[in-house]
């Protein structure tokens, strides 16, 4: 208990330490802001184009739809702000050798190397999500409290489990040097994120549920926004994360074990 | 308060043989070997002993400094640091510990020192009244208030030593693995991180391992040298000793006279020098001074260097 009091008053001076700095650069946050909402509202757009063209997409109407996108966003905001400037910074760690002095600090390394920064000109996503999301729920009958928690845990295992996915990659660069193809990859994947899951079939369905697990992070909580969660749903979003959580973790240990360190 | 018993450490490297039908080949039949950068190497240091660990390049220092602090396993044997099993990374462990490499630096760069500082505080637990004696002391010793508040990138090579000291000492460690503190830095600035470190260990009887290739800093920190090349130790004893064994000769230094070439002396900047076995010191010392007789002569160790070159056998130090 008292390490883990620890480890989280450290992560917290860490991720001070990176906002301060990113105070250094005032003018790359207002840049953030004025190209994330730009961004957001050309990523909107192909979702009003179809539903222009009809009422329902595999199962979804537009509302719904819309708070898949929100999720969408917070997904991409999370990813942008606190997975992506991780790993480059622990692959940049791994190469030069810098990670010799990270793991000795007394704090779980882990958490320390892939949760140290948080990059908050990328954090302007989420600001577009409240926008959609309120328009979204403005069109819909408003959600059950039940309904509005479960989301929350849904959002909440599936981040987990694309935490553990990023996680992966940064164990990957003990081996490779390169993994900027890995990096692109994993944009790419979440990028389906933006759709509801049901418009996918067979494999693809499998891969975005269980492989790259966006569909967790959007489509699982905006159903259960909309009152149709079971607890299959519940139940598949529990073990996908578990599996996540248990399997980047051992992976972890492993790299640290071969860690070769940097000569000096 | 620093055992290890056996400790190996193996690493499997690739061997390719050079053209491009090789490379290729090299795709699918890779050849590796083993190379042996610590091999069954036993060592124990007591608390608050000062410890030189010296050997040429590629001989395992660095190598048996990181299996030290954990940060590397052991391909076999084993070794504890302030009782704790370095690998497992126990917290306690890592409380009790620091490590200094004279080539990485903690310090945040876009920031001041003091943030470092006052992370490093978070990262260690330090209650305020502990953290903020331990940051007044440091900043007395090593002289940091005229820099401490300006962003690292605006330091001197000098200055950023010296607050990379203070972060890695604020938890008041009970060991300390510097490697190569002192590469890069001016003369001042080496000699100010010397007397830092001594002073470190009389207050707080700290247990210091140092490698170095300076051997200045080996010269004034350390009281015991460890040697090891390829891997093993080649010799483990108090410095005097290190002198007696590689450099068993004695050193006559003459000043103010040049032309001693034809006794064996070499001259530079106005000193004429000879490194001679003990037992013809006082002939040659004879035949200086019928030469000179108001010669002024003294009979010295010979430098560490020296010592060093003779104990490698040539190799690169």
């Amino acid at each position: 208990m008292l390490e883990a009091r620890r480890t989280v008053q450290a992560l917290a001076a860490l991720i001070r330490v990176s906002v301060a700095t990113a105070m250094q650069y005032r003018s790359n946050l207002l840049f953030g802001l004025a190209t994330a909402l730009l961004v957001d509202a050309m990523r909107v757009a192909p979702l009003l184009l179809v539903y222009g063209q009809r009422e329902q997409v595999a199962g979804w109407e537009l509302p719904h739809a819309l708070l898949v996108t929100a999720f969408f966003f917070l997904l991409f905001g999370v990813q942008a702000a606190v997975l992506e400037p991780n790993l480059g910074e622990a692959v940049q760690a791994v190469r030069s050798g810098a990670l010799d002095l990270m793991l000795m600090k007394p704090v779980d390394a882990q958490l320390l190397v892939s949760l140290r920064k948080v990059d908050a000109s990328s954090l302007f996503p989420v600001v577009s999500a409240l926008l959609v999301g309120g328009v979204a729920l403005g069109m819909t009958e408003l959600p059950g409290p039940v309904d509005v928690l479960l989301a929350v845990a849904l959002f909440g295992s599936g981040v987990v489990s694309l935490y553990c996915l990023w996680l992966l990659a940064i164990c990957v660069s003990f081996w490779f040097v390169r993994v900027d193809n890995l990096r692109f990859l994993l944009w790419s994947a979440t990028d389906a994120g933006r759709w509801p899951i049901d418009v996918f079939r067979g494999p693809v369905r499998w891969i975005l549920t269980a492989v790259v697990p966006v569909a967790l992070i959007t489509s699982f909580p905006a159903q259960a926004l909309r009152g149709a969660w079971d607890v299959e749903l519940l139940g598949t979003s529990a073990a996908v994360s578990a599996a996540f959580l248990l399997g980047s973790r051992w992976a972890w240990r492993r790299s640290l074990a071969a860690y070769a360190s940097a000569s000096s | 308060m620093i055992e290890a018993r056996q400790l190996t450490k193996v690493y499997r490297v690739p061997v390719k043989k050079p053209g491009l039908w090789a490379s290729v080949r090299s795709l699918w039949d890779r050849e590796t070997r083993d190379v042996h950068a610590v091999d069954h190497l036993d060592l124990t240091i007591g608390e608050g002993e000062r410890v030189g660990f010296l050997g040429p390049n590629g001989a395992g220092k660095t190598t048996t400094l990181k299996m030290l602090t954990g940060l590397l396993h052991p391909t076999s044997g084993s070794c504890t640091v302030a009782g704790h099993t370095p690998r497992d990374r126990h917290p306690d462990f890592l409380r009790s510990v620091t490590l200094v490499m004279g080539q990485k630096q903690q310090l945040l760069w876009d920031l001041p020192a003091s943030e470092t500082f006052v992370l490093n505080r978070a990262l260690f637990d330090l209650d305020r009244v502990a953290f903020q004696r331990s940051l007044d002391e440091l900043v007395e010793l090593l002289d940091l208030s005229p820099f401490i508040d300006q962003p690292v990138r605006n330091l001197s090579l000098g200055q950023r030593m010296r607050c990379e000291l203070a972060a890695a000492l604020l938890h008041r460690p009970k060991v300390l693995f510097l490697d190569e503190p002192t590469i890069g830095l001016d003369v001042q600035v080496q000699a100010a991180v010397r007397t830092f470190v001594a002073e470190y260990n009389r207050r707080n009887g700290a247990t210091v391992m140092l490698t170095s290739h300076d051997m200045k800093d080996v010269a004034s920190i350390a009281e015991r040298i460890v040697l090891i090349d390829g891997g093993t130790i080649r010799f483990d004893g108090p410095l005097q000793q290190f002198r007696q064994r590689f450099g068993g000769g004695r050193r006559l230094v003459v000043r103010g006279v040049e032309d001693l070439g034809d006794l064996g002396f070499t001259s530079a900047e106005g000193r004429a020098s000879a490194t001679v076995e003990p037992d013809q010191v006082n002939g040659l010392l004879q035949r200086v001074l019928e030469r000179h007789p108001d010669a002024e002569v003294t009979v010295e160790d010979p430098p560490l260097e020296e010592v060093l070159a003779t104990a490698f056998g040539g190799k690169e130090g």
